[in-house]
């Protein structure tokens, strides 16, 4: 099971965290399975030994009552008590596992390439996500712990059985563990294709259903709403189909347990039958013999889901396994420290993974301390990309860029369900209430803060919710405001805002930008019209390079978008 | 045995003939034949009552081997036992695949119900639900309703009929251990109650923080470029380990009262087979004289009330193992129940599936007459006996502020809004649900944000219409100056929402889409330059009117550079309206 090593860095994250805990819960799972499986044997034991001594009143009067009957109690109690420590220790393990696996994941995806990745497809990778983290969720739970705790009780039913008799211990030991674990392991890798279609006809109709909702006017109008429903019938028949192979998995291996389960139990009541016969053991040992058989397919039992849901772990491993092993790469290190020049670009060209033609190609400029240049051109001419190479957030394939620490503002605005203070503080973590106050009241929100009842203590909703879109990009304007870098980067600072607060937040952004360097990426006039220097992109060359006061300048800004 | 078997049949219960169907709420809520799920119940009760006479045989055994009866007398109780667990085994089985595929032919339905509805509610209507959330409810948070199903209803009727038949026959031999498991049992569900009440709350709410710590991660993930340009990639991963550790603590506090109610569960059943252990125990001893009918049991006899203990409190177990399936099962089906709510359907069935009739090519006229409209829940009308009329390959342009009900007027005359009173005639033919969809064959749409599906440029296009073939796909993206940029993007797919097309580029594909439509005599276009830069702007322009020549376009528009190259410009009469979408 070659797929079986994508499971590596998982296992390893969970042997690096709380390996302690873990193995608490594992150890008090098979405590209680074998407290169980005592508590039926004894309880056989004791009834068959008073039966025969029942029989006569001399037996009967020298039988020690005490220690078996104390003993059934005391397994009774303690099974529930190692129960409740059991699902107690095995769910803070897996809290303190998934708390990990969180970090990790947000790391892994923190890296730039990976970052490239998730802004091209972000819900569907984020599903993948949520479920790839479910289903490790499992793992621990609903396999590691059955496995060590069925594995652990049918060792002890051996043991236990070889006072009895060794051969039986044996026969009855090989046949646990051999069934135990192989049936559901062959389960567990024929129901990786069906998990794997599954979680496939799962995005399919998801997908499907976003596409209906946000394209039911496309399709109305061109007769394919109908079309679009049956697609997602068709989804959910293939889903289905997944479902109901990776039921009959499940059936299949709770049919395997309960056939060897019922031959193994009748195969004991036939050889303790021979054992008693030949006077090797007693009845009380018979009995003690046949409950234990009885008692130890069970833990097993409860690898059943453990089997099916394995397949889902394995993909998800798979999928989760590269971003968990990625070790963090530092941001580019060539920053400039010569004074007067704040970025130099040169010859640079960078082509994107699977894509025919470069996204920019044969830029060279640079950028002098304290210029305002402004980025112009069709959307796809390269302007976002040539921001990411100043950041360096995208590495070029050829040519050097350089440039002074800078920072970016995306153009949509991103904020985070945090307080407002925890959104500041993003941008500069030791920043003060008065600094944080003063970045607000320069970004227009002075008055908002004001009169907010929670201050900055207030709470936003998931993505900055609760803010109206000029409140929030006046809030990511404060925030740029707090981070002391050279750069300035802004990709369309003011779009999807209306004239009047796209002209004040422009304003206040250059009142506070004295001394930096600012590089702006637009489409509309306002914004380009307080830049001393226009750069015209096309297909990813620059075509143009307009001061300002000349008549490119004022021609390039006629061009633009007026509002 | 087959797989296949069970497929086929869920692709019978979802028809082919889909099309113009409307959920109704009985069809909603007839599920699979009650009967199946009966016989499932039943084969599974059985199953489980199969391990009476199994735990008979193996007492029986024993105590042959006590009374020292020859091992050949074992061998009929081995068989027994062997056929009596394979047997259970098996039925077990066909009841688990029945009631599992009843389930799941059920959630078929369910979905394709709230398909339907989706897909027949006007995207007028405000209150639609975002894409987003439907798309959970209709794939993830739907498929808790099979485990709900499957493994928890049948688990609640084993629970309520399996200890009874238990109970009977361990009485039948002795009323003492018949009143242990008695006073046992019923103490376990009042217990539970005083604890599940608690539990239950707080395993639900360990559900909605393990929810958080999910939604934490995807807030952040969403942000990551402005992480990224923070320099925060660190703080915020720190800052998501101490929150993630934090709310495990506090889980960890709600999970210790959670887990009292299945430890009380577990204490009774245990106590209970102890008890029953001990008084079988001392009664064989001759200490407790009473509680059997028949003076004394036998040691086969206390073997058989002993085996028989924990297959009475074992129903009781599975059942608490699965609570919480109930829960995200009813949440599952409450989620799929809203979304086949319709409050304001689209005229017309979803598609017009009449034979391909005689379409002729010529222009559409347009008649409004005393139109009235207002939205769900508003009491302002966006149109009061609103009067129109455009003549057959007239090009006209509605001009009004936001608010004022443009786009309103468009969905309308698409039939994708039912209005409240007048009357609409597209070509002298009235706009009613009998022929609402055939109409809308004849009419060409450009919606304000054009949806890209992901896929091909090409079959953005199609979109599977069958009447457009590649040749009908590529004169349209010839018109719509598309090539280009096909050729440059080739077979390879657009990213989600059409990431990697800009404005300009989305604009011209739906007019492509628009071009590709053989029988297009009307042409409704939303705003179409908006947000785009001169350059552009005039270009789609001069691809539109290209489209549009020889057709009926009526085009809403702010622009008055896309205006005055009409052949006539109205402006809307009436307030802005706050409630209405511009």
């Amino acid at each position: 099971m070659t797929s079986l090593r994508h499971l590596g860095p998982i296992l390893k994250l969970f042997w690096n965290g709380d390996r302690r805990v873990l193995g608490y819960g594992a150890a008090l799972s098979l405590t209680t399975a074998l407290a169980g499986i005592a508590l039926l044997g004894l309880s056989g034991w004791f009834i068959t030994a008073t039966g025969i001594a029942g029989a006569t009143l001399a037996t009967a009067l020298a039988f020690d009552v005490f220690m078996p009957s104390a003993g059934i109690r005391l397994l009774a109690l303690g099974r529930t008590a190692s129960r409740y420590g059991e699902r107690l220790t095995t769910h803070e393990a897996t809290l303190r596992v998934l708390a990990r696996l969180r970090e990790r994941i947000f790391r892994g995806w923190a890296l730039p390439q990976a970052t490239h990745r998730l802004a091209v497809q972000p819900s569907r990778l984020l599903f993948r996500l949520t479920l790839d983290i479910d289903a490790l969720d499992t793992l621990y739970l609903r396999v590691l712990v059955p496995l060590l705790a069925a594995a652990g009780s049918a060792l002890v039913i051996a043991v236990a059985l070889a006072f009895v008799d060794i051969w039986l211990a044996l026969a009855v030991g090989a046949t646990l563990l051999s069934t135990g674990f192989v049936l559901p392991l062959v389960v567990a890798r024929r129901s990786t294709a069906s998990a794997r279609r599954r979680a496939h006809a799962l995005e399919v109709l998801r997908g499907r259903g976003i596409n209906l909702v946000r394209g039911q006017a496309d399709l109305a109008m061109t007769n394919r709403l109908g079309a679009q429903v049956r697609a997602i019938e068709e989804a959910d028949v293939q889903l289905a189909a997944a479902d109901i192979e990776l039921n009959r998995a499940e059936a299949n291996v709770s049919v395997g347990f309960g056939i060897v389960g019922a031959a193994l139990l009748a195969g004991v009541v036939l050889a303790v039958a021979r054992l008693a016969e030949s006077g090797q053991i007693g009845a009380p040992a018979a009995t003690f013999a046949v409950l234990l058989t009885l008692a130890g397919l069970e833990p097993f039992a409860a690898l059943r889901r453990g089997a099916v849901e394995f397949g889902r772990t394995l993909l998800a491993a798979q999928r989760l396994g590269p971003s968990l092993a990625a070790t963090p790469c530092r941001h580019r290190e060539n920053f400039l420290h010569t004074s007067g020049t704040a970025v130099n670009v040169a010859r640079v060209e960078l082509r994107f993974a699977g894509t025919a033609s470069s996204a920019v190609t044969g830029l060279s400029f640079h950028v002098a301390d304290g210029e305002r240049v402004a980025l112009v051109g069709p959307s796809g001419a390269g302007k976002s990309t040539l921001l990411g190479l100043i950041a360096g957030e995208l590495a070029p394939t050829s040519g050097s860029v350089a440039a002074r620490p800078s920072t970016l503002m995306t153009q949509r605005t991103e904020l985070f369900g945090d307080t407002l203070a925890g959104n500041l503080a993003l941008a500069r973590p030791e920043a003060t209430e008065p600094e944080m106050l003063d970045a607000l009241a320069s970004a227009g929100l002075g008055e908002f803060i004001t009169d907010l009842p929670g201050g900055l203590g207030t709470m936003l909703g998931e993505g900055g919710a609760g803010l109206s879109s000029g409140q929030a990009r006046r809030l990511a304007l404060a925030r740029l405001f707090l981070r002391n870098a050279h750069i300035w980067l802004l990709d369309e600072p003011t779009e999807g805002l209306d004239g009047a607060t796209a002209l004040d937040v422009l304003h206040r952004t250059m009142e506070r930008a004295l001394g930096k360097t600012v590089l702006v990426a637009t489409h509309c006039r306002r914004e380009a019209s307080i830049a001393d220097r226009i750069l015209v992109l096309r297909e990813g060359r620059i075509v143009e390079d307009a001061p300002r006061h000349s008549i490119a300048f004022d021609r390039i800004l006629s061009e633009l978008r007026p509002d | 045995m087959s797989t296949t078997g069970a497929t086929a049949r869920i692709a019978q219960a979802a028809p082919r003939n889909a099309v113009g169907l409307r959920a109704t709420s009985e069809s909603r809520l007839a599920g699979v034949a009650p009967s199946t799920n009966r016989l499932a119940a039943v084969l599974q009760v059985v199953a489980a009552l199969t391990w009476i006479p199994q735990a008979g045989l193996i007492a029986y055994a024993i105590g042959n081997i006590a009374e020292g009866v020859g091992a050949d007398a074992a061998l009929l109780p081995a068989l027994g036992i062997l056929l009596l667990g394979v047997s259970r085994t098996l039925l077990d089985r066909a009841g688990t695949r029945l009631v599992f595929d009843a389930a799941r032919i059920k959630l078929g339905v369910l979905r394709r119900h709230a398909a339907l509805a989706i897909a027949g509610q006007s995207p007028m209507d405000a209150s639609r639900l975002p894409s987003g959330q439907v798309a959970s409810a209709l794939a993830e948070q739907a498929e808790a309703v099979v485990p709900w199903l499957a493994r928890y209803r049948p688990l609640r009727i084993k629970a309520a009929a399996v200890p009874l038949v238990i109970l009977a026959t361990v009485l039948s031999l002795s009323w003492a251990a018949a009143i242990v498991l008695l006073v046992a049992a019923p103490l376990i569900p009042i217990f539970m109650a005083l604890v599940g009440w608690r539990a239950k709350e707080a395993s639900e709410r360990q559900l909605v923080r393990i929810g958080d710590m999910n939604a934490f991660l995807l807030d952040r993930l969403r942000g990551l470029a402005t992480i990224r340009a923070l320099g925060a990639v660190n703080r915020t991963a720190l800052r998501l380990r101490d929150d993630a550790n934090a709310l495990g603590r506090s889980t960890m506090e709600v999970l210790r009262i959670a887990f009292l109610s299945s430890a009380i569960l577990e204490l009774f059943a245990a106590l209970g087979v102890a008890m029953v252990a001990v008084y079988v125990g001392f009664h064989l001893l001759g200490e407790l004289n009473f509680g059997a009918w028949a003076g004394t049991l036998s040691l086969a006899e206390g073997l058989f009330i002993l085996l028989l203990a924990p297959a009475f409190f074992e129903p009781l177990r599975d059942l608490s193992s699965v609570w919480h399936d109930r829960a995200a099962g009813e949440a599952g089906l409450a989620a799929l129940e809203r979304l086949a709510r319709v409050t304001q359907p689209i005229v017309g069935g979803l598609e017009d599936v009449g034979t391909k009739a005689h379409r002729p090519d010529d222009a559409l006229s347009v008649a409004i007459e005393e139109l009235v409209f207002r939205y769900q829940g508003s009491a302002e009308p966006v149109f009061t006996g609103f009067n129109l009329a455009v003549q057959p390959g007239e090009h006209l342009a509605i001009m009004a502020p936001s608010g004022c009900g443009k786009s309103t007027l468009l969905a309308l005359l698409a039939g994708l809004a039912p209005s409240a009173a007048g009357a609409i005639r597209l070509g002298g033919e009235p706009l009613n649900g009998a022929t609402a969809a055939r109409l809308r064959t004849r009419i060409a749409w450009l919606g304000q944000q054009p949806h890209v599906f992901s896929g091909t440029l090409a079959g953005n296009v199609a979109l599977g219409r069958p009447d457009i073939d590649h040749r009908a796909v590529y004169r349209a993206m010839t018109v719509a100056h598309i090539n280009g940029l096909a050729q440059r993007r080739g077979p390879s797919l657009i990213g989600e929402n059409g990431a990697g097309l800009s404005g300009g580029e989305t604009l011209r594909l739906a007019l492509a889409r628009a071009a590709a439509g053989e029988g297009t005599a009307l042409i409704l276009a939303d705003e179409p330059t908006a947000h785009l830069d001169a350059d552009t702007a005039a270009e789609v322009t001069d691809r539109l009117l290209e489209i549009a020549a020889g057709r009926t376009l009526i085009v809403a528009t702010h622009d008055p550079v896309l205006a005055a190259r009409m052949d006539r410009v109205i402006t809307l009469p009436g307030h802005p309206n706050s409630e209405a979408k511009s």
